[in-house]
């Protein structure tokens, strides 16, 4: 008897297996624009950032208070130190932490989000659920890492100039075709970039829902107790992937920030070696 | 007329064999770079707070593994 109550709460016979999703669906139409769960579900955590966002923008005050802001006060710190260690200095920091913070944020939102109850096969329409998280859709992901190579793009060439930013993906002299080759291959380089930013995250948070999903599966009964080692470990791993996309991020910039810095200190030191010389 | 057919199930054994060989390198990888980073420490204790470097590089070392899991969908 005891094996029969063993085999009964370790899988039910009537499912067919764990409901494993990777692809998103279609839930509503506006015009002739069809919209995906995970675009959804994209607005409901953007709504959500901004409301909290001017909420705790507006109870700031000089004196450190109780409650959510601390939170995000702690995580806004944390990032613009991490850009002022990346970049060199304070101020540049302060320039560029609206963007990285706002989608470091997001990012930590979207893959927490997703965890909840509701998100997933319990509630759907037209057979497929009516929310998925954002993050755990390539589209998603390929969107936030596009938009981000744009902005350090833009960034790059507010710094510098555009001829100054093209120039210093080939460094030599260029006359040299191997420097024109290896100027094409870093070219391209910024394009794989994309696609490693968009891959890692969103492998990292679709393997973390088929996770859970097999170890729901198995517990049929005893699902929540099963499942929830791996939902802690998903929010860890939500928060630490949000970290790593801001931090690959800034480095991109930081790196292409330091090139102008450093070509326009060559330029400048030659004249005075000159007027020394004269 | 064949010499010999293939009758069994070639996928499940490409999807085995892929990724049982392609698991190897991140895990060594990684374990290399735990290797340094608790040699580092050891050797001076105020390198600890280069844990986050430390996570971002694993992150990068994991994209491989995560890569071979992901190509188990497309075959």
């Amino acid at each position: 008897m005891l094996t029969s109550l063993v085999t009964r709460f370790a899988a039910e016979t009537a499912e067919t297996g764990p409901s494993v999703h990777i692809t998103p669906g279609e839930v509503l139409h506006i015009g002739q624009y069809s919209i995906s769960n995970s675009m959804l579900y994209a607005w409901v955590c953007s709504v959500l950032i901004i409301i909290l966002s001017i909420t705790v923008a507006r109870m700031m005050r000089i004196r450190p208070r109780k409650g959510l802001i601390q939170l995000f006060e702690a995580g806004t710190d944390f990032i613009t130190n991490m850009i002022a260690s990346a970049m060199g200095s304070r101020q540049k920091a302060i320039k560029y932490a609206p963007y990285f913070v706002t989608i470091f944020f997001f990012i930590t939102l979207s893959n927490w989000l997703g965890l909840l109850p509701g998100v997933g096969d319990a509630i759907t329409r037209n057979d497929t659920p009516l929310f998925r998280p954002f993050t755990a859709d390539i589209n998603g992901t390929l969107a936030a890492a596009a938009v981000s190579m744009f902005f350090i793009q833009l960034f790059s060439i507010r710094e510098a100039g555009l001829l100054p930013h093209l120039r210093h993906y080939f460094n030599g002299s260029l006359k040299n075709p191997m420097t024109i080759f290896l100027g094409l291959f870093e070219i391209l380089g910024e394009f794989t970039r994309i696609g490693s930013l968009a891959l890692r995250l969103f492998l990292n948070v679709a393997i973390g829902e088929i996770i859970i999903a097999v170890f729901s599966y198995l517990g049929s009964y005893a699902a929540p107790l099963t499942s929830l080692p791996f939902v802690i470990l998903e929010m860890l791993v939500g928060a630490l992937q949000a970290y790593i996309f801001v931090m690959l991020s800034v480095m991109y910039l930081a790196v292409a920030v330091k090139h102008h810095e450093q070509h326009e200190a060559e330029d400048h030191a030659e004249p005075k070696a000159v007027n020394a010389g004269a | 007329m064949y010499f010999a057919e293939i009758t069994g199930n070639v996928e499940v054994l490409a999807k085995g064999i892929m990724m049982g060989f392609g698991m190897f390198g991140p895990a060594i990888g990684i374990g290399l770079i735990g290797n340094a980073f608790m040699n580092a420490v050891g050797r001076n204790p105020e390198a600890s707070k280069y844990l986050g470097q430390i996570l971002v590089i694993i992150a990068i070392v994991e994209l491989m593994a995560l890569l071979v899991f992901a190509s188990l969908f497309i075959i």
